[in-house]
């Protein structure tokens, strides 16, 4: 069984346009519909910016990526959204399976949520 | 590990019988004796051929897909079998957004890379070699 979960943090950055994920474990094609439903959910509420933390994720394959991917366009051609990722350098698993999808270039992917923050808070 | 042991699994079509299917290989890999990249490297590739093969294919009559693993010498193989017929998603630069990745991720993960198609079904081909 594919084990995983992904919520809703709370967060009092970004004026109420910002939403915060936390993912954990395995984020596979069993968890990518729930990973699509958390995130539509709050590109329909017009959340601009969307911070997803993937520190607690063991693995993620094409499908979950492909949601990402396909959060981040929507953010981009909506306006002036973005899509953040969080995956600390320990993380070297994850880190290893963005840069083979090719998507490091792509994807904005920091350290800590603080820097994904201040990264955010700089653009305005 | 010899030649030629296998090891077999029925696994239920289903995308939460993925982990079952990631661990099958990596226990593949450490009784062949792949170094620890090599082995993530696979399992990665392998999670792409199952879900494939779970997303796109079709289960046999009890619901199940089938997995093998091979081992010849210095190569293990898996073979992922299912009984639908694979539809090859449109090569294209860049990868549709949201799907159409995998399959490049799994030619670039292994060392060797096959899709059969048959009557019956459909047969994915994996393997990585000893470094």
């Amino acid at each position: 069984m594919s084990l995983f979960y992904i919520v809703d943090e709370p967060t009092e950055e970004g004026d109420g346009d910002l939403a915060l994920l936390l993912a954990d474990g395995e984020l596979d094609y069993a968890a990518a519909p729930q990973l699509k439903e958390r995130i539509a959910a709050h590109l329909n509420a017009s959340h601009r910016h969307v911070v997803l933390d993937l520190t607690a994720v063991s693995f993620i394959d094409s499908t979950a990526i492909g949601v990402i991917v396909g959060a981040l366009h929507r953010l981009r051609e909506s306006g002036d959204g973005s899509l953040a990722i969080v995956c600390e350098r320990e993380n070297k698993r994850v880190l290893r399976i963005f840069d083979i999808a090719g998507l490091n270039s792509l994807l904005d992917i920091y350290d800590t949520r603080e820097e994904a923050l201040s990264a955010l808070a700089a653009t305005g | 590990m010899a030649s030629g042991l296998t090891a077999e699994l029925r696994l239920p079509a289903h995308p939460t019988e993925l982990g079952v299917a990631r661990e099958f290989v990596e226990r593949a890999c450490v009784d062949f004796g792949l170094d620890a990249d090599a082995a993530f490297d696979f399992v990665l590739a392998a999670n792409e051929a199952v879900t494939n093969a779970i997303r796109h294919g079709r289960a046999d009559d009890d619901g199940q897909i089938l997995l093998v693993t091979l081992a010849d010498g210095e190569r293990l193989t898996l073979v992922v079998r299912d009984y639908g017929v694979f539809v090859m998603p449109p090569l294209e630069s860049p990868p549709r957004l949201e799907g159409g990745r995998g399959m490049a991720m799994m030619r670039s993960l292994t060392d060797d890379f096959e899709l059969l198609i048959d009557a019956l079904g459909t047969t994915v081909r994996l393997s990585k070699d000893r470094r």
